[in-house]
């Protein structure tokens, strides 16, 4: 049986170390001189910083990753000017799957063509001495948004570029974005990448790190998101980590939302409190709709807008934005700009100091909380030396099971839809270790639905296409 | 039914689908695989993270009547530039070409990303059109013609 614990730490991390920075595209980067560069940033580049002084209002972030160096910076410029409290860097989706020489060729003709054909920044490419270049003179958090299995090398040159908030996990950043990579491998790299983001470490300026909630951003019950969070958080703690960011994406029912956030955040401090890690910081960040997009840029700007209330009504400490150009492909800097303004605008609007609360909200805040226990308490009692081999185990036997992941490993056995509260509800829990009561208030709640009956592939899409 | 139904009954269309490039969004991938299923299509799901010669091989392997090339992220455009080539380099020209998705990075007028996947040899291309059924019925169409148009 392995819980979770403070004296866990990854074996042989130096010599993996050496073997990581080795790589041609470390450029020969030397962690003492990456030390002494994080010691000369300013201060509000760390998450914590800024969140320790953050008003009544959640925090801000929009998305944004462009091939080009002057274009990341022009966007980078643009973004912070629109008054964004986080800069994001995406990087592109060869990079996230450790292709550097494919990235290179499509940088190469991204520069030659003067287009994009690459779908982020290609970080590793361009590498850490250029990048801090894109970053002189800022003095708010970068945010790292990827999707990478194996981001050793990438954070690696991240953190020595001076971005102090890392996203990702063995889990999120493995079951829904790729098809093939061993989970225990991803959970062991990224044990790695937590390790390193605790040794950069310093008391005042933490490297952060944040989960990433939303998953699929398919019909992802809320248990299953929690469950992952709560994981994630203890694995980066065990680690070393100080400063870490749940997270969750919109699930499409207002009462879900905030049901969500409040057992996410309960259970999360009760995890890590409860296992050695009660100074670990936590924070709690809000998804706007991950799903699809509508087309009409109006309809997009009004699910911005609501989105945004719930950021509020939840008390997020950060909100992730989306534009209404997300349905048509990467936004414009101006577009971006614009989201982050208006979703500034509705959050001042509309400041929702003490939250809200109702029956229903209750009562599913306690079937989410009595769900996620059952699975966490099931995995705590997995064998293993280490806590990520129960995991890893728990993933196996399909407890941790994803909808609408790609990974082949990914059990598929739990089926979900959305009831007509358009609330996300389990068909069939598969092999995941919620209760028979919990299972059968769920299918209980799917019974209000009216199109019973459709065709398989249309109630679905009608459930996918929500806001579409 | 009686046998003489039966035999008159044409045969199931036989789809290969998959997403190409680096790009891992599955969900419409598991969608039109169910879609095309429930219309009476056998489907060879290749899934994500294809490159152009696993499309051809597996057209060649299940003795394909079309194949359906899905991007999401956008890397289409440099990939399928040379798909009608490759198939009719393998003798497999008559095998009908499908892309549909977010099949270029950016925003980009439709008419002008039609016409270049046109020019690459596709015979239909669904630029952000989030209507599936549409793809499905005009994939009987043109198998009732037989032939592609390119």
């Amino acid at each position: 049986m392995a819980r979770p614990s403070p004296d866990a730490r990854l074996l042989h991390l130096d010599r993996q170390r050496e073997q990581v920075l080795s790589h041609p595209l470390a450029r020969g980067l030397q962690i003492a001189e990456v030390e002494r560069f994080l010691a000369s940033v300013p201060q509000r580049r760390f998450p914590s910083v800024v969140y320790a002084d953050r008003g009544p209002l959640p925090l801000i972030q929009p998305r944004g990753g462009v091939p080009l160096f002057d274009d990341q910076h022009a966007l980078t410029q643009a973004l912070s000017g629109a008054g964004a409290d986080f800069v994001p860097l995406t990087i592109d989706s060869c990079t996230r799957h450790n292709q550097y020489d494919t990235a290179m060729q499509l940088l190469r003709r991204s520069e030659e063509e003067g287009r994009s054909l690459l779908n982020g920044y290609p970080l590793v490419c361009h590498g850490h001495e250029l990048t801090r270049q894109l970053y002189l003179g800022l003095d708010k958090p970068v945010s790292l948004r990827h999707g990478t299995p194996d981001a050793r090398l990438l954070v690696e040159l991240a953190i020595a570029s001076g971005i102090a908030e890392i996203e990702g996990g063995g889990l999120c950043y493995c079951l829904p974005y790729s098809e093939g990579f061993p989970l225990d491998r991803a959970l062991l790299y990224w044990q790695y990448v937590d390790r390193i983001c605790a040794l950069y470490s310093t008391p005042g300026r933490p490297i952060h790190r944040e989960s990433f909630g939303p998953l699929s951003a398919t019909l992802v019950p809320p248990v299953i998101a929690v469950v992952v969070q709560i994981i994630e958080a203890l694995l980066a703690a065990e680690q070393g980590v100080k400063s870490f960011a749940v997270s969750f994406g919109q699930t499409g029912s207002f009462v879900q939302d905030v049901a969500t956030a409040r057992v996410l955040r309960r259970l999360a401090r009760d995890a890590l409190d409860s296992h050695g890690f009660a100074d670990v910081q936590l924070r709690l960040v809000y998804h706007q709709w991950m799903g699809q997009f509508p087309m009409q840029r109006d309809r997009a700007a009004a699910l911005i807008a609501g989105s945004a209330l719930v950021a509020g009504v939840i008390g997020a400490d950060k909100v992730v934005v989306k534009t209404v150009d997300e349905a048509l492909g990467v936004p414009s800097a101006a577009v971006n700009a614009e989201a982050v303004n208006n979703v500034r605008y509705v959050l001042r609007s509309f400041a929702v100091p003490d939250g809200v609360d109702s029956p229903a909200i209750t009562a599913e805040a306690a079937l989410i909380e009595s769900e996620s226990r059952a699975v966490l308490d099931a995995i705590y009692g997995l064998s293993g030396e280490m806590f990520w081999e129960s995991v890893y185990r728990a993933f196996q036997n399909g407890w941790i099971d994803l909808p609408f992941s790609p990974h082949v490993d990914n059990a598929n056995r739990l089926t979900s839809m959305r009831d007509a509260t358009q609330a996300i509800r389990i068909l069939d829990p598969g092999s995941v270790p919620i209760s028979a009561t919990d299972a059968a208030t769920e299918r209980k709640l799917l019974e209000s639905r009216s199109d019973r009956g459709d065709k398989t592939y249309r109630q679905m899409l009608a459930d996918i296409t929500l806001m579409a | 039914m009686n046998g003489a139904v039966q035999a008159a009954s044409p045969p199931r269309p036989r789809v290969v689908i998959g997403v190409i490039g680096d790009d891992i969004h599955t969900v419409g991938n598991r969608i039109m695989q169910l879609a095309l299923q429930e219309s009476g299509c056998e489907v060879f799901n290749l899934r994500t993270r294809n490159r152009p010669e696993h499309f051809c091989q597996a057209a060649l392997e299940v003795n394909a009547d079309a194949l359906f090339i899905s991007s999401l992220n956008g890397e289409g455009e440099y990939w399928c530039a040379d798909f009608r080539q490759r198939l009719q380099a393998m003798g497999l020209g008559h095998v009908l070409l499908y892309v549909g998705g977010n099949v270029v990075v950016g925003n980009r007028p439709e008419a002008e990303v039609v016409a270049l996947f046109k020019r690459y040899g596709f015979d239909r291309v669904y630029h952000q059109r989030p209507d599936i059924a549409a793809a499905i019925t005009d994939l009987f169409e043109d198998l009732q013609r037989g032939k592609t148009q390119s």
